[in-house]
């Protein structure tokens, strides 16, 4: 590996140990936040989401008014139906993996065995959708609802007034809350990190991410990337013909690179193994050393087996959907909505009647 | 999620929901709670909830208070164990 793709691994390494250890201490779960506005009409933790794409909104403008990068992101394309449809599906995955692609591996981390079993079931879903990316890709060409990928490409605005306007009304919004109801969780979990400060440092980290490679977090490629190299090992012929895994669909020049960002799915050590693995691998990191700290690592896995079987469908179904939505809820939610990506609204939009159905699903068939 | 059921003065309900996926803790917590509404509420029964889960240790006792019991937390083995019975009295001590 050359040296620009060695910082970028060591930097993401650290990053991931923070997030990892700020999503333990706070239970920062994507998935709590929509299914618990179904399943319990509490919406407290999808405010906590709107906190983070407020201050991801603000950090990614400055960062392209400060030259750190460009947008809209790489990776990002017109929207097209098949980003509902992905985030649909992946609605209904979180929701009965106990938790999305970040929320099961930080689960995983403090020792949670079905989270683990989750995490696996991503990997196995994303080798089940390299079986069908000829015909979805396809699909996505001829559902596609524009050329521009931004809301500020489609309407020619400029971006600054329209982030000002954005973070303006969810200011609005924030203060609308306050007024409502606390920002504070009377939580007696030792250690605890108040959601709003969780939010806040979230978005501060996919800000420094932002800039050091030109994009968002995003971890879903990274684990497509292990179904590959599991796959070329159990069946490398049949792999080898697949084009998932053949193309690389990152090829980007960063100014802070004399090379560009090369990468995709398949079984190479490229730059999508040097941002997205050491970041997986920090996550868990970091959630199981805040866990060890507080003497909560424990591995617990006698839960009933229609929980095993939950979460190990929950799991596929992410791996799946976030290939048909071109990205997971971390890039979306966090990255594409603070852009105003037009990809990243639809596959939002997706994940309310995809949670409400897991929710109607999990409180019926498994708890 | 069965209920273990141990005869005391108070009968103590004993739920064990460590390791399950989110959201059991709430789900069964508030389902356990409807079942033995009355002598929860009384204080003849008190429901013991153990858990790993750190949200659970905000929500349990929220919608608990919100229905009127008393509520006390603690941290019991690497868990948090939420007792959950009688009326509703000032809020107990919280981590810092």
């Amino acid at each position: 590996m050359e040296s620009p793709l060695l910082l970028i691994t060591t930097l993401f390494l650290a990053l991931g140990v923070a997030a990892g250890w700020i999503m333990h201490r706070s239970d920062f779960c994507i998935a709590r936040a929509f299914r618990d506005l179904f399943l319990f009409g509490d919406g407290f933790q999808l405010r906590m989401q709107l906190v983070v794409v407020a201050a991801a909104m603000l950090l990614f403008e400055l960062g392209r008014l400060a030259g750190g990068f460009q947008l809209p992101f790489p990776l990002f394309g017109p929207p097209s139906v098949t980003h509902l449809v992905g985030g649909c599906v992946f609605g209904i995955g979180m929701v009965l993996a106990g938790g999305c692609v970040v929320g099961t591996l930080y689960k995983a981390g403090a020792g949670s065995v079905p989270s683990a079993m989750a995490v696996l079931g991503i990997v196995l879903g994303s080798a089940l959708y390299a079986e069908m990316h000829p015909t979805w890709s396809a699909l996505a060409g001829r559902l596609s609802l524009a050329t521009a990928t931004t809301l500020p490409q489609w309407s020619g605005m400029a971006p600054t007034p329209l982030v000002a306007v954005g973070f303006g009304l969810c200011l609005l919004v924030f203060r609308r809350w306050r007024k409502k109801s606390d920002w504070r969780r009377s939580a007696f979990a030792e250690g605890y990190l108040q959601p709003w400060k969780a939010a806040l440092l979230i978005a501060l980290i996919g800000g420094i991410a932002a800039v050091a490679v030109g994009m968002p977090l995003g971890i879903t490629t990274g684990y497509s990337k292990i179904a590959g190299w599991a796959g070329r090992w159990m069946a490398p012929e049949h792999f080898a013909g697949l084009v998932f895994f053949a193309s690389d669909s990152l090829d980007y020049l960063h100014p802070l690179y004399p090379q560009p960002l090369r990468g995709g799915a398949g079984a190479r050590l490229d730059a999508i193994a040097a941002i997205q693995w050491p970041l997986i691998g920090g996550i868990a990191l970091g959630s199981a050393a805040s866990a060890l700290i507080l003497g909560e690592w424990h591995l617990r896995w006698q839960i009933p087996r229609r929980q095993y079987l939950s979460v190990l469908c929950g799991g596929v179904l992410m791996g799946v959907a976030a290939r048909l939505g071109a990205g997971c809820t971390i890039w979306h939610l966090w990255g594409g909505m603070a852009i105003f990506a037009l990809p990243s609204f639809l596959f939002v939009a997706g994940l309310f009647p995809g949670a409400w159905l897991g929710s109607r699903f999990l409180a019926r068939y498994v708890i | 999620m069965a209920v273990k059921d141990t005869p005391m003065d108070n009968q103590r309900l004993e739920l064990d929901i460590r390791g399950q996926i989110c959201p059991s803790t709430l789900l069964t917590a508030l389902r356990t709670i409807a079942m033995h509404r009355e002598p929860l509420r009384s204080g003849q029964q008190v429901l013991a909830i153990r858990t790993d889960n750190r949200d659970a240790t905000a929500t349990i006792p929220a919608a608990a208070r919100n229905m009127g019991y008393h509520v006390e937390v603690e941290k019991e083995d690497g868990a948090y164990l939420i007792l959950i019975g009688g009326e509703a009295s000032l809020p107990s001590g919280c981590w810092p």
